[in-house]
């Protein structure tokens, strides 16, 4: 069993503003089981990209234990895929040369990772735009790429910081219901971080709430898949979800 | 007016179809205005010769055989220099753009040589060196390697976080991401670098064959204004020009356009 | 971008005077550094001060010259004419560039020969300018001129090209008459690039004067250099060339970088390097 295992996570920093250290993230312990797709939602600041970008080993944490598979993690490492808010994509490579990117690291040939290129971008419904630049496509469809490149290089776990958040409200709902579909089929273990309850509500077999850098609750999500939003704004189990997170994310 | 009108029209719908018309059309009342006052007689014809003389001495110095000579040791020593300015330039300013030490020791250093100039290193680079094709190349090499240098760390340091991140995670070694994600980042702005380089150097040349030339365009220029030959200096000044737009304007810009605009990271 | 910066919490006076203090050291630490080596390094080596000087004699050569005045007349003649050709430079490029950038025709008719001219501009034209002018003041300010004429010209036109056309329509059906919509919208809009345009001139303007002084002149810098490679004196050599150097630093970074970064920063537009 592949599972993510944050033990009394913790980040302290010095803030030279402020000329003090600030505690970003204390105690934070959080399981994601293999197969599993986890919501980590909570306000502006609450420590959740912090938590991401730790678990990624973008930024060195300054206490407990980040476990994948039972091992501790440092650096980054294509074991753990990310998907940015800023999507990240190489602006001098082609779609497919993007999405070719991490075979290419492990030294894949190129006609070999051409077609596992193009096997992930016929998930995401962009075979046409293999052979365009990240700059000639949209928001939505450049976050497409975005999660199929970090699909197509088989990670243990994909993290995803706010994956949606810069693109418009239509496009953002079309995504959501690709990625749960993508999920369904691929079965990846996700950690999804957001500050949209309903994205998290929608998207998740659990939700955790974080505020001031601690887990508040965890929600277990138990809505019925494949979830399409048409069907969901009118299912109660949905909106009382959604409400109870909203509560909590709002208190916090 | 109407005539006027359906002219522009008429010129407009040209320069679409063939874009380098409007490079060279603009220049027809400038040359037109040039014969006129050179015809008129206002000044002297040997101070201020016409077109005409400055394109007939300009197939004599073909057929004499001096133009395309001195043309030719010219752009030798400007892309010579170029090349060694872009091999030395380039990694220096990935080194300082990437390790925050090498940032602050090199960069104050940096900002001094270049205030100094290329042309304030001719006098001590000819006690060096002497007469030669030593110190040109040394003085171009100069003027290209800081913005080179100034641009490439820019560039370094613009290029986006998260894509460095995105490499890492996706397997990327550092030295790969070194490769694959710092250098093309940072390509348009060295492009940039070299474009402002290679702008400076043509004038540094110009500079450096007038005063310490035996041969060049910039020879060509000084030697004919000691022997008071207008034409020559003239001629010397309009082949610079067309030489240099054309470098810049059909090579430099578009390929700063290409690299900038396609992959969408320079807006201007 | 702009946002997070400006929302960036201020330092108080006295925090900020001392960091910048402290990064004047951090500046100024390399460049020393570099001193102490070439103080070590030409008497462990016994270099030869025909090839390259001692620090100490080039600080001889300083005090000879700022005593017998002579560094005084270089400087000043140099910076006289820098000064002049730049100021009638400018004053007479930008309302040339903005009337020809008022009409976008006029405009995309005069942009390549002006391009053509701002490539010539500066050194290219000394020998003529030396015919025209004989040696001396009058061809040095010319070439120093045309250097940063062709440039803010060229930048002026471009940036009054660039100012969006909504701005001067927004302006007009606020009430503005042509002189308003001159000094309130096309003056200011054009603003950072005719700045730009006066860094870059005067960046052409500086190695043109050198150049300039070292054929056509007997004061000034480029000349004080110049006579002194006669006397294989490199003492006065590298000072003259300590002096371009800081002199040029002193324009660049407490004027026009700082004025650049006033107008092109602070009003959010594209910045290049």
């Amino acid at each position: 069993m592949k599972t993510l295992s944050l033990k009394n996570l913790a980040k302290t920093y010095f803030d030279p503003y402020a000329g003090s250290h600030v505690n970003a993230v204390h105690d934070v312990s959080i399981d994601v089981e293999q197969g599993e797709f986890v919501s980590v939602v909570g306000p502006s600041g609450c420590g959740k990209t912090t938590i991401l970008n730790m678990i990624a080993g973008f930024i060195p944490y300054t206490g407990g234990e980040i476990l994948l598979d039972g091992k501790p993690v440092r650096g980054p490492g294509p074991e753990r895929g990310v998907v940015f808010q800023s999507f990240a994509l190489f602006p001098w490579k082609t779609v497919l040369d993007n999405v070719g990117f991490g075979p290419k690291m492990r030294g894949v040939p190129k006609a070999e990772r051409d077609r596992i290129a193009r096997e992930y971008l016929a998930l995401a419904g962009l075979s046409h735009a293999a052979h365009r630049y990240p700059n000639e496509l949209s928001g939505g469809m450049q976050q497409r790429v975005g999660v199929v490149r970090a699909l197509a290089n088989n990670p243990d776990v994909l993290l995803m910081d706010e994956p949606f958040a810069s693109v418009d409200a239509q496009t953002r709902m079309t995504l959501q219901e690709e990625l749960t579909r993508i999920w369904q089929e691929r079965k990846p273990t996700v950690l999804f971080i957001t500050h949209d309850v309903a994205e998290a509500v929608f998207l998740a077999n659990r939700v955790v709430v974080l505020s001031k850098g601690r887990v508040l609750d965890q929600i277990e999500i138990d809505l019925p898949r494949p979830r399409v939003w048409d069907d969901l704004v009118k299912d109660d189990r949905f909106k009382q979800l959604s409400a109870r997170v909203l509560q909590m994310v709002r208190a916090a | 007016m109407n005539v006027l009108l359906q002219f522009w029209s008429g010129y407009a719908r040209m320069t679409r179809r063939w874009p380098a018309l409007a490079a060279i059309v603009p220049f027809i009342p400038v040359v037109a205005l040039w014969s006129a006052v050179a015809a008129a007689g206002i000044f002297p014809r040997a101070f201020f010769p016409g077109p005409v003389d400055v394109v007939n001495s300009f197939f004599t110095l073909i057929y004499k055989g001096i133009l395309p000579d001195y043309l030719g040791d010219s752009l030798i020593r400007l892309f010579t220099g170029a090349a060694v300015g872009m091999a030395l330039g380039i990694p220096l300013g990935v080194l300082i753009g990437t390790s925050r030490w090498a940032h602050r020791v090199c960069w104050p250093i940096l900002l001094f040589f270049q205030a100094i100039g290329d042309i304030a290193w001719l006098p001590i680079l000819l006690i060096w060196f002497g007469f030669g094709l030593t110190t040109m190349t040394f003085v171009i090499v100069y003027t290209v390697l800081f913005p080179v240098v100034l641009n490439a760390v820019l560039g370094v340091e613009s290029v986006p976080r998260d894509l460095a991140r995105a490499a890492r995670s996706l397997g990327a070694s550092p030295a790969r991401v070194l490769w694959e994600v710092t250098l093309p980042g940072a390509l348009p702005n060295i492009i940039t670098g070299l474009r402002n380089g290679l702008g400076y150097g043509w004038r540094a040349l110009i500079a450096v064959e007038m005063i310490v030339g035996t041969s060049g365009i910039g020879f060509m220029m000084f030697d004919a204004r000691r022997a008071g030959s207008t034409v020559e200096i003239l001629l010397g000044m309009i082949i610079l020009g067309l030489l240099w737009y054309i470098v810049d304007a059909w090579i430099l810009a578009p390929l700063e356009r290409a690299t900038g605009q396609r992959w969408g990271l320079v807006t201007s | 971008m702009e946002v997070t910066r400006s929302l960036k919490r201020r330092s108080p006076w006295l925090t900020r005077s001392v960091s910048s203090l402290a990064g004047a050291a951090m500046f100024v630490a390399p460049l020393l550094a570099l001193v102490a080596i070439w103080a070590i390094v030409v008497p462990l080596f016994d270099i030869n001060p025909r090839v390259f000087p001692s620090v100490g004699a080039v600080g001889a050569a300083a005090m000879d010259s700022i005593r017998d005045g002579t560094l005084l007349a270089h400087v000043g003649a140099s910076l006289l004419r820098v000064g002049l050709g730049t100021l009638i430079g400018i004053i007479t490029a930008v309302p040339l560039g903005i009337a020809m950038g008022v009409s976008p025709t006029v405009a995309a008719f005069l942009t390549p020969l002006f391009r053509f001219f701002s490539v010539l501009a500066g050194i290219a034209w000394i020998p003529i300018a030396t015919l025209w002018f004989g040696y001396g003041f009058g061809a040095i300010v010319f070439v120093i001129f045309n250097a940063v004429f062709f440039v803010v010209a060229y930048n002026t036109l471009l940036g009054v090209k660039t100012i969006p056309h909504t701005l001067r329509n927004a302006a007009s059906s606020l009430g503005a008459g042509r002189w308003a919509l001159l000094t309130e919208v096309l003056l200011p809009g054009a603003l950072p690039n005719i700045v730009t345009g006066v860094r870059t001139g005067l960046g052409f303007a500086w190695r043109g004067l050198i150049a300039a002084e070292m054929i056509a002149t007997n004061v000034g810098l480029g000349y004080m250099l110049f006579v002194a490679r006669d006397f294989y004196r490199t003492e006065v050599i590298v000072f003259g060339m300590i002096v371009i150097g800081v002199l040029w630093l002193l324009i660049d970074r407490l004027l026009l970088v700082p004025l650049e970064r006033a107008t092109i920063e602070r009003w959010g537009m594209v910045r290049r390097a």
